[in-house]
């Protein structure tokens, strides 16, 4: 079989063969190419899509403070370079951001919140309340503008005098005043309910003898260490918009207990002080267990 | 070629491999940026954000983008105003700063300041939210509070007591309430200026505490109404409002029938019925230092 003759066309078709293999082959290599060319395509629009999105931020912070100096006058208003592209939009966006966070701040320092209701008859208020750093309960109440000023849903508790506050407060006139009142009720209220709690927490001696929902009124119960006397406390917090008590009492079987410097002093530390922190005072001066 | 497609598959591998770290680079730098003002992308901020970025959907204009966002932030600036007005405090400027961030727990740091009426302020506080389940607590801390006016030792204590409380929300609340009896008093010195401008003058301008009345033909009669507005540490707004008379000893003896020291006390008591503005009316009136005789018989 191998002559010159099988040599031509064997060899011939032998040559084919090898061809047709070595076509065969690089779709393999090729899809997995494939796969890694798309691969870093997308890597790269990702990658552009990053530095356009942070270039836009710093544009947008750039305007920001532009802005904030604007309002507080450490700058003149500046025309916008009205050829740069996308400044409209830019301009829209730093200004959106600014309005925003100021709403925001309004709500932190425990303004009102005030919005329309859907009816567009009244507005609804937010009443934040907050203790010594701590957020508390926030309440809410819808108060109708036409015909009169009047009151509608609320969540206020039933034992915070809405309606005398509105009149003393003059609600029909001057509704600020009158949330200004309702404000100080409730934050004193709050606070007064907070300082309760943290005595329960903190002070486990100490018994908590009597108190009400408002937390106008508390009665305490003390040990004296060594001897361990009793004695009972109240406290009487007739300004509800306060959260220091207006009176103090003590009362105990030993009277000459309560007529000492250190006793005389523990009754102006529980008026002056709220009665957590002086609880706390007062354990440390080793008066009460 | 299969040579070839080697070499290709290394330079794309180490090109992927460089892309990766630029990726994470820029995604580190992005998430740093963040912190240092917050900008919410959400809404028409966030299709805004896309269209300026290139990542355009088919068909969308400029104009859409635009009106769209103008619409918000309008209504943005109405609630602004609403807010200013019922608040009694404008601001003008809020910057944040996120100090820290986590699944659990977010620490931010503001800026505000701003003014009420004539108080200029700058607050400084930072705020932590813990989440604990469905509900995430709120804690104001590090509260650093500039306030710039002309005099203000009233304020001294109250300020020092609520840095250390951290009470944000009672600075506010007292500010405002602060405010508006000084602008009671300004308003009440202002209007009896206008009214009887031979008798009565504002030696500190009408933001100060005192006025002075003197009497048109009694030279060296000099009546002084020191009004006074008090903050309390606990936040207690107090206008107290004092009589203080200056007569010389010749004058003393043309009014037998009027004891000058008891002025100051009936002026309280004339405080208590009739309300600061009416009671230095009467007052005016009674000492005759007011023109309209006829007012004043009618009276009796």
């Amino acid at each position: 079989m191998e002559g010159p003759s099988s040599k031509g066309v064997l060899g011939q078709l032998s040559q084919l063969e090898v061809q047709a293999r070595s076509r065969r082959k690089p779709p393999q290599p090729r899809s997995r190419v494939d796969g890694l060319k798309a691969e870093a395509e997308a890597l790269t629009m990702r990658r552009e899509q990053l530095k356009a999105e942070i270039q836009t931020h710093a544009s947008l912070q750039k305007l920001r403070m532009s802005l904030d100096k604007q309002s507080t006058h450490e700058e003149e208003e500046e025309k916008m370079d009205e050829d740069s592209e996308n400044s409209q939009i830019l301009q829209l966006m730093a200004r959106h951001a600014q309005l925003t966070d100021l709403l925001h701040a309004h709500h932190l320092i425990g303004g009102y919140d005030i919005i329309k209701t859907r009816n567009s008859k009244g507005v609804c208020v937010s009443m934040a309340t907050a203790y010594e750093g701590v957020y508390l309960d926030t309440y809410n109440l819808e108060v109708d503008l036409k015909p009169t000023l009047r009151i509608g849903r609320h969540n206020i508790p039933p034992f915070i005098p809405l309606d005398s506050i509105a009149e003393q407060g003059n609600m029909q006139t001057d509704i600020r005043a009158f949330l200004d009142s309702l404000s100080r009720h409730l934050n004193a209220f709050a606070g007064r309910k907070q300082q309760l709690k943290i005595v329960k927490e903190q002070h486990k001696s100490v018994e908590v003898m009597e108190s009400n929902v408002l937390c106008s009124i508390l009665v305490l119960m003390f040990t004296v260490p060594r001897v361990k006397t009793i004695v009972l406390c109240t406290l009487d917090y007739s300004d509800h918009t306060r959260c220091l008590p207006t009176r103090v009492c003590f009362e105990c079987e030993d009277k000459e207990l309560l007529d000492s410097p250190e006793w005389k002093k523990n009754c102006s530390l529980l008026t002056e002080t709220p009665v957590h922190k002086a609880l706390t005072t007062m354990t440390k001066m080793g008066n009460i267990l | 070629m299969n040579e070839e497609n080697m070499v290709e598959e290394k330079v794309l591998q180490a090109q992927i491999e460089r892309l990766q770290a630029e990726v994470a680079e820029l995604q580190c730098r992005q998430q740093d940026d963040q912190k240092d003002m917050t900008f919410h992308f959400r809404g028409e901020m966030q299709d805004a954000l896309s269209y300026v970025c290139g990542q355009r959907q088919a068909g969308v204009k400029e104009e859409e983008v635009v009106s769209k966002l103008e619409a918000e932030v309008e209504q943005l600036e109405e609630d602004l105003k609403r807010q200013t007005q019922m608040n009694g405090v404008s601001l003008t400027s809020c910057t944040t700063k996120t100090l820290r961030r986590t699944s659990r727990k977010c620490v931010q740091e503001f800026s505000v300041s701003g003014h009420c009426f004539d108080l200029d302020f700058q607050v400084e506080f930072q705020i932590s939210e813990f989440k604990q389940g469905q509900r995430s607590e709120r804690t104001i801390s590090n509260l650093n509070v500039v306030i710039d006016a002309g005099d203000l030792q009233c304020l001294g204590s109250f300020l020092s007591g609520v840095e250390e409380s951290s009470d944000l929300l009672l600075l506010f609340r007292t500010l405002r309430t602060f405010s508006d009896r000084c602008d009671d008093r300004c308003r009440t010195f202002q209007h009896f200026q206008e009214k009887y401008p031979s008798i009565v003058s504002l030696p500190g301008g009408h933001r100060s505490e005192v006025m002075t009345l003197n009497h048109p033909e009694l030279p060296g009669c000099v009546l002084l109404i020191h009004w006074s507005v008090e903050v309390s540490r606990e936040g207690g707004v107090t206008p107290k409002i004092n009589l203080l008379t200056k007569i010389p000893e010749r004058a003393l003896q043309l009014f037998p029938s009027q004891p000058v020291g008891g002025a100051a006390e009936a002026f309280q008591s004339l405080l208590r019925i009739l309300g600061p503005e009416a009671a230095v009316e009467s007052l005016i009136r009674a000492v005759g230092l007011s023109q309209d005789t006829d007012v004043t018989s009618e009276q009796r």
